[in-house]
């Protein structure tokens, strides 16, 4: 906007008014307001991991590279490692995006495909705002006082009953553990994945749909090859959104994961995530090395937020060709 | 929360009970020995445990010396541990005393000055269909059995034996512990490592260990919580905790081989036996006489022993010789236990060597 100020000023008379005299400074003025709030993020960025860094080096030099690797979470022998932590931030993600993903498409699709019951999208616009609304230590108390029950006494003993097959729904189930924790984030993602894909498939041009639908093709089938196709790239930024708050969720995860630094294949175990461990552990944590470990936990955590981002462009800009808009 | 509630219920009721005398004596509670404080605004961070007792005697010292406003965080005991260092705080308190590299960084031990200021117990908690509070009977080998993880079921033998007369279910174990760092997990687990050698050198102690058994919660509230609408779960929960919400809680066999249930008179028992208790020999667990409870713990103030605010350092002096004197009275609504004569001794004797410009702070006859 300000380049397009300068260009039209620039090739009119010889002799600048005073007034297009001010524009111009006035142009600069902006562009060196807009050069340094773009020049603060980067430097703001950089200190960050620096501050991370820096009180993360005693538990850095200690335990290397082998803090990636370690299970042990000792804060009597000051031995650690983060693999459980980071296992559960993952597992509990990929948890909330597979519950989440069918829902919030479907939800997604009817609020910006379907016809029928338009009266239904109101409600359904609010009761997602509303739940994005809610802060995450309310969800948290909800998880914690009717959900873990409910998943210790139906929804656990459901799963083990008929898919108890697979190593993910053996064991005895306490309530609290990474399925638990997964239902939650499931619940606090929804409403980032479905007013994101809404958006992004209520873009998708018209006139596609409309020459689908003049080929022959049915709603579904104009759905299916025409709309999500093109909607690919903003989805997929929509599911990373949710991923991201999924990964640094914290309280009300800690509430209901039960909070053990264990791997375990069984969805019923308690677990641990990286911002949970830091969470508990911070106020209390005496001595360098135990305070550098949480720091090391927090570089991890942003090292894996880093990573899934950066693999998410990679694929969004391998499917689309070119750089995504969304996200 | 619930407590600082009740911790100002208690309050309003002494306060009450003094008629409204807020006077700089106070014939009632035998107050002419309370030095008069000078005006002074105090900040102290430290630990959570001894929080709503703080808050409580804090705001009933202010009610009685308006001069004297005194605010305390509670950070946590290594964050008020690290403001006292970084001299952001004018006092830290700590359920744990300074260990030798935490002293040094404020300069070396004799620099500081640490007092207990109050004196806690911790319960065993439990959920079990059929067993009322104080029917189930543990001693410490079961209990270590329990937390390492050996004794998974209420129906195995080690229990039974202790509990002939209460029908145990055959149910799975659940062990629900503090996630959070915390002196109630010191306190627990030291008394584990002093009663089993077994967890001594597999496990220690600590404010964090690295549990056997079990899933943790974030704070007593949380464990209580999980404890009661979890069946099959047993978990430590700081006395108040356990009384406040009615749970169920063993009772615990202790050094002289009695059953008792944990009580803040039973703390005070057990805090008598050790005479010579002090910062450098804090442990008070698993202690002998026949009343005693076996899972207490003393909590600890600290300041510097040479204070740069004359001022400021007398005004902490004096409501610290209060706290520790008068203002025990407030333990007891909280479910905190009062501290027995000898600690009050030690806390005065140690009072009286804060300074500024090497002068006594403390001004009380002796």
């Amino acid at each position: 906007m300000g380049q397009g100020t300068a260009d039209r000023v620039a090739p009119t008379p010889l002799v600048a008014t005073s007034r297009q005299r001010r524009l111009i400074s006035a142009d600069r003025l902006f562009r060196a307001i807009a050069y340094s709030a773009a020049a603060l993020i980067m430097v703001i960025a950089v200190i960050f991991v620096i501050a991370l860094f820096i009180p993360a080096l005693p538990a850095i030099t200690k335990f290397g590279l082998g803090f990636f690797v370690s299970r042990n979470w000792d804060p009597v022998r000051i031995e650690f490692g983060a693999l459980p932590a980071i296992y559960g931030t993952l597992v509990t993600s990929a948890i909330a995006l597979v519950i989440a993903f069918p829902i919030g498409m479907g939800a997604a699709l009817f609020l910006a495909e379907e016809a029928r019951l338009r009266f239904l999208r109101g409600p359904l616009s609010f009761a997602i705002e509303l739940l994005a609304g809610i802060p995450s230590v309310v969800i948290g108390l909800w998880a914690f006082f009717i959900l873990t029950p409910l998943m210790r006494d139906n929804v656990d003993p459901f799963l083990n009953h008929t898919l108890g097959f697979l190593p993910f729904f053996q064991g005895t189930a306490s309530g609290y553990g990474f399925l638990t924790a997964g239902v939650v984030l499931a619940i606090m993602v929804l409403p980032i994945m479905i007013a994101l894909s809404r958006d992004v498939i209520r873009a998708v041009p018209q006139a596609l749909r409309e020459a689908s639908l003049a080929l022959g093709a049915t709603n579904a089938e104009t759905i299916w090859s025409v709309v999500l196709p093109y909607a690919r790239v903003g989805i997929t930024g929509a599911v990373l959104l949710s991923l991201g708050r999924a990964l640094g969720e914290t309280i009300a995860v800690t509430m209901v994961i039960g909070n053990r630094p264990e791997i375990s294949g069984s969805l019923f175990s308690a677990g641990y995530t990286l911002p949970s461990v830091i969470a508990n552990e911070f106020t209390e944590a005496v001595g360098n090395v135990y305070l550098g470990a949480l720091f090391y936990l927090g570089l991890v955590l942003v090292v894996i937020t880093v990573v899934v981002n950066v693999l998410a462009r990679l694929l969004t800009w391998r499917f689309s060709g070119s750089e995504p808009t969304v996200a | 929360m619930k407590r600082a509630l009740i911790a100002l219920f208690g309050v309003a009721t002494a306060l009450a009970a003094c008629g409204g005398n807020t006077g700089a004596t106070n014939p009632s509670t035998g107050g002419s020995s309370i030095p008069t404080p000078p005006a002074a605004s105090l900040t102290g961070a430290g630990a959570t445990f001894p929080q709503p007792f703080y808050a409580a005697a804090f705001f009933a010292y202010n009610k009685r010396f308006s001069q004297v406003t005194v605010n305390y965080q509670a950070v946590g005991s290594g964050a008020g541990i690290q403001q006292l260092t970084k001299k952001t705080v004018d006092f830290g308190a700590s359920d744990v005393p300074l260990k030798s590299s935490e002293a040094d960084a404020m300069g070396g031990s004799d620099k500081v000055v640490q007092l207990a200021g109050t004196l806690g117990t911790e319960s065993l908690a439990y959920n079990l269909q059929g067993v009322s509070d104080g029917q189930l009977k543990l001693t410490p080998e079961t209990i270590a059995a329990i937390f390492l993880g050996k004794v998974k079921k209420w129906n195995d033998p080690a229990l039974k034996g202790d509990n002939a007369n209460v029908s145990l279910p055959d149910q799975d174990i659940r062990v629900v512990h503090r996630s959070d760092g915390s002196g109630t997990t010191y306190i627990f687990t030291d008394y584990l490592s002093s009663v089993s050698p077994d967890w001594s050198s597999k496990v220690g102690k600590g404010k964090s260990v690295s549990w056997p058994v079990g899933q943790g919660a974030s704070g007593n509230a949380a464990v209580a919580t999980t404890i009661k609408q979890t069946p099959g779960a047993i978990g430590y929960v700081e006395l108040a905790y356990v009384l406040q919400t009615s749970m169920a809680q063993a009772r615990l066999k202790n050094k002289d081989g009695n059953f008792v249930l944990p009580s803040a008179a039973g703390a005070t028992a057990a805090a008598k036996e050790f005479a010579s208790a002090s910062p450098s020999q804090f442990s008070i667990v698993n202690a002998p006489g026949k009343d005693s409870a076996p899972i207490s713990g003393y909590s600890w103030l600290m300041l510097y022993k040479d204070q740069a605010d004359k001022t400021k350092g007398t005004a902490t002096v004096d409501l610290f010789y209060w706290l520790v004197t008068d203002g025990q009275q407030y333990a007891g609504n909280l479910h905190y236990a009062k501290l027995p004569a000898n600690m009050v001794s030690y806390d005065i004797a140690v009072l009286k060597d804060v300074m500024s410009g090497g002068a006594t702070l403390l001004n009380v006859p002796s």
